[in-house]
């Protein structure tokens, strides 16, 4: 299963990418693929799926567009 | 009274006179400063019906008890008067010297009367007052203006100036300062154009009294520090606000082609990435650490200052996907002293009615070379088109009819910022009731939308996340005046503020004194507004109508067949009515003024309107 992961702003220089495709061997969590991904510890962040609000407790399927962002404010 | 001068200059160009006014303890408690001076100031002053860009406007610059003092992001400043954009009361915040220099010469506001005879420059030294001519910049830009100013005085003085597009009085023009700061959306810069002023130039030597400067130097000084190490380890700055750009875009909610589409597969190319990459040099305000102003070359070759708004509504909104021409849309707004955001909309909403047969002409979306040129005529007033241009959408879309007012992206005649509501309904909530027209600075809700509520949802809980966003966004940081961004960005306890406040002052305040200063504050702008508009109804809370129309959906995507539901929004209107206590009209009732101890300026609205 292929799922892929796109990091937005400050996330990109702590994880050091900005997109990526991560091949998974067997089902896993939004939560899961986020441990993965080293955006600093701690750090609040907003996961999306395919342009939706997901929890870390949701399961991800073949495909799926996942994004974590920093919890902006918006200017 | 510590903590405030005390004082307010108000300064006359019909007669070049002025005078040093002083200020009641209780009128300081009441409104602390800052949009709380300038709304009072201006509702007391000023006759409803009087014509923004005449004489009898007056232009408030006015400041807060922790302005100019190091701390946190304190070197903002607020400028307002009768919008001539909006026709009721508009104002805006800029990082600029002025902050520091105003309080220093001995002033928490200025109030800036009559019309002078001549191009002219005022120069602010504690006591002294001067009325210089300005004919030498006069028909110059905002750099260039800024650079002879800086010539004759030096970078130290604090510097508010205009450039072509408020001299020729488009109607969204701002105030500049500094080498970079613009603020006051509604059209503040063509009210200095109409007093024919090109420049105030301030310089103070006189200490700001403080109830404590020891223990405000330390937690000022102190946390500047922590605020600074916390912007590092998160390394908010690498893209300060245009970050939120690509996340826009993944959740369909950036503005692309008037508002039309909510996503673009070539964003990437103008957001936050390929900003930091092409980074030149770096921006902030006096005794900011966060520095969000990213300057890269424009295609001209000029720095030119970028952030989210800019990019959102000069870029993708224009389908300009190329961010050197992006730079460059910004750099002649800049020059021009035109607002970016209300530019990028109007011209637009110019492509859209031409699209959409409402009008002819030979502007596309995607063209950046004859934007540029639009933006000239703009900020000249060249021409019909020029004019029809620098009026802004509402005016624009009421020219060429054909229905086109509904996709003139605008509440209450100021156009929205760059967040695309087509289907986020919170959001278009903030923008409806900001008490000054579509301005994303009063709530911005779309994270905590997205992430903690159902999208669909039109519920109670969305509303009073308005209500208490609006209290310490448009609230408590407008009239304390200092920069949101350490709390927005950055997570800064908001309780930091009411520290600041009582160790200047020698107060003991709470948030919730704040929230209650917060309130008042807005109903006395809703007060400002049914006075000119005595026959307001709550449609005029509606954003643009476009929104509703599910015609305009998306096909495809994650909001696809989506759009705001007229009944429903209707529906959270009331709960934000309900929990502001506003009546079904939007206006504060009776009850709700007496509670906020604004009994006497009820009076002074009913004359014009009825209060229920």
């Amino acid at each position: 299963m292929k799922v892929t992961v796109k990091l937005i702003g400050p996330l990109i220089y702590a994880a050091g990418f900005s997109e990526k495709e991560l091949a998974l061997s067997g089902p896993a969590t939004a939560g899961e693929l986020l441990a993965r991904v080293n955006v600093g510890k701690n750090r609040p962040t907003i996961i999306t799926c395919n342009g939706k609000a997901v929890s870390p407790l949701d399961v991800l399927v073949d495909g799926d567009r996942l994004v974590i962002s920093p919890i902006y404010s918006g200017g | 009274m510590l903590g405030w001068t005390g004082h307010i200059l108000r300064v006359n160009l019909t007669d070049k006179t002025h005078k040093k006014e002083s200020f009641t303890e209780e009128f300081a408690r009441t409104w602390v400063g800052g949009r709380g001076f300038a709304a009072k100031i201006l509702y007391d002053e000023l006759q409803p019906g009087v014509d923004a860009l005449g004489p009898d406007n007056k232009l408030v610059v006015a400041l807060g008890p922790i302005s100019g003092i190091p701390a946190p992001n304190t070197g903002k400043t607020v400028v307002a008067a009768k919008s001539p954009l909006t026709g009721f009361y508009g104002d805006g915040n800029l990082g600029t010297r002025v902050t520091e220099q105003l309080r220093k010469a001995g002033y928490d506001a200025l109030i800036v009367e009559g019309k002078a005879e001549r191009p002219t420059m005022l120069y602010i030294e504690d006591d002294r007052v001067e009325f210089l001519p300005a004919d030498e910049v006069w028909g110059k830009g905002t750099f260039a203006t800024n650079d002879w100013i800086y010539g004759k005085y030096g970078k130290g003085v604090g510097v508010l100036n205009i450039g072509q597009a408020g001299e020729n009085l488009a109607r969204y023009a701002v105030i500049r300062s500094m080498e970079g700061r613009s603020g006051g959306r509604p059209g503040m810069g063509a009210v200095m154009g109409s007093k024919l002023l090109k420049a105030i130039v301030v310089k103070g030597t006189i200490p700001i009294p403080q109830a404590d400067p020891q223990g405000m130097k330390a937690a000022g000084t102190g946390d500047l520090k922590e605020v600074h190490k916390m912007d590092k380890d998160s390394g908010w700055s690498r893209q300060g606000t245009t970050g939120v750009l690509a996340w826009c875009n993944e959740v369909a909610g950036l503005p692309v082609q008037n508002f039309r589409k909510t996503s673009h597969p070539e964003a990437w190319k103008i957001d936050g990435e390929r900003l930091e990459k092409a980074r030149v040099a770096t921006y902030g305000c006096p005794t900011c650490t966060m520095r969000c102003g990213i300057a890269i070359h424009d295609k001209e070759g000029h720095e030119s200052e970028l952030d989210y708004e800019n990019i959102g509504l000069l870029g993708s909104n224009l389908n300009v996907f190329d961010l050197d021409q992006v730079g460059s849309l910004n750099y002649l707004c800049d020059d021009y002293g035109l607002d970016t955001m209300s530019a990028g909309c109007t011209l637009s909403f110019y492509a859209d009615a031409i699209e959409h047969g409402a009008t002819t002409g030979d502007f596309r979306f995607g063209d950046a070379e004859r934007a540029k040129e639009l933006l000239r005529l703009a900020a000249h007033r060249e021409g019909k088109l020029g004019d029809l241009l620098a009026d802004g959408s509402l005016r624009m879309a009421r020219a060429f009819g054909h229905g086109s007012e509904a996709y003139a992206m605008q509440v209450k005649g100021l156009e929205v910022a760059a967040y695309n509501c087509k289907f986020i309904p919170g959001m278009a909530l903030a923008f409806g009731v900001s008490p000054i027209g579509a301005h994303h600075r009063e709530a911005w809700i779309i994270t905590f939308e997205i992430n903690q509520t159902t999208r669909d949802s039109y519920g109670p809980e969305k509303a009073a996340k308005v209500i208490e966003l609006q209290r310490i966004r448009g609230g408590l940081f407008e009239y304390i005046v200092s920069c949101r961004f350490p709390w927005i960005e950055l997570g800064w306890s908001v309780d930091n503020y009411p520290k600041y406040f009582n160790l200047v002052t020698g107060l003991d305040w709470t948030l919730d004194d704040m929230w209650k200063v917060a309130d008042r504050v807005y109903a006395l702008i809703k007060l400002h507004y049914i006075r000119e508009f005595p026959n307001a109804t709550r449609k005029d809370d509606y954003p643009p109508a476009v929104w509703f129309d599910p015609g305009n959906a998306d096909t495809e995507g994650p909001i696809a067949n989506k759009y705001l539901e007229a009944d429903k929004y209707d529906q959270l209107l009331q709960h934000y009515y309900d929990g502001r206590g506003y009546d079904d009209r939007g206006i504060p009732t009776k009850a709700t003024l007496g509670k906020l101890g604004l009994s006497r300026e009820a009076e002074a609205a009913a004359k014009y309107a009825t209060l229920t």
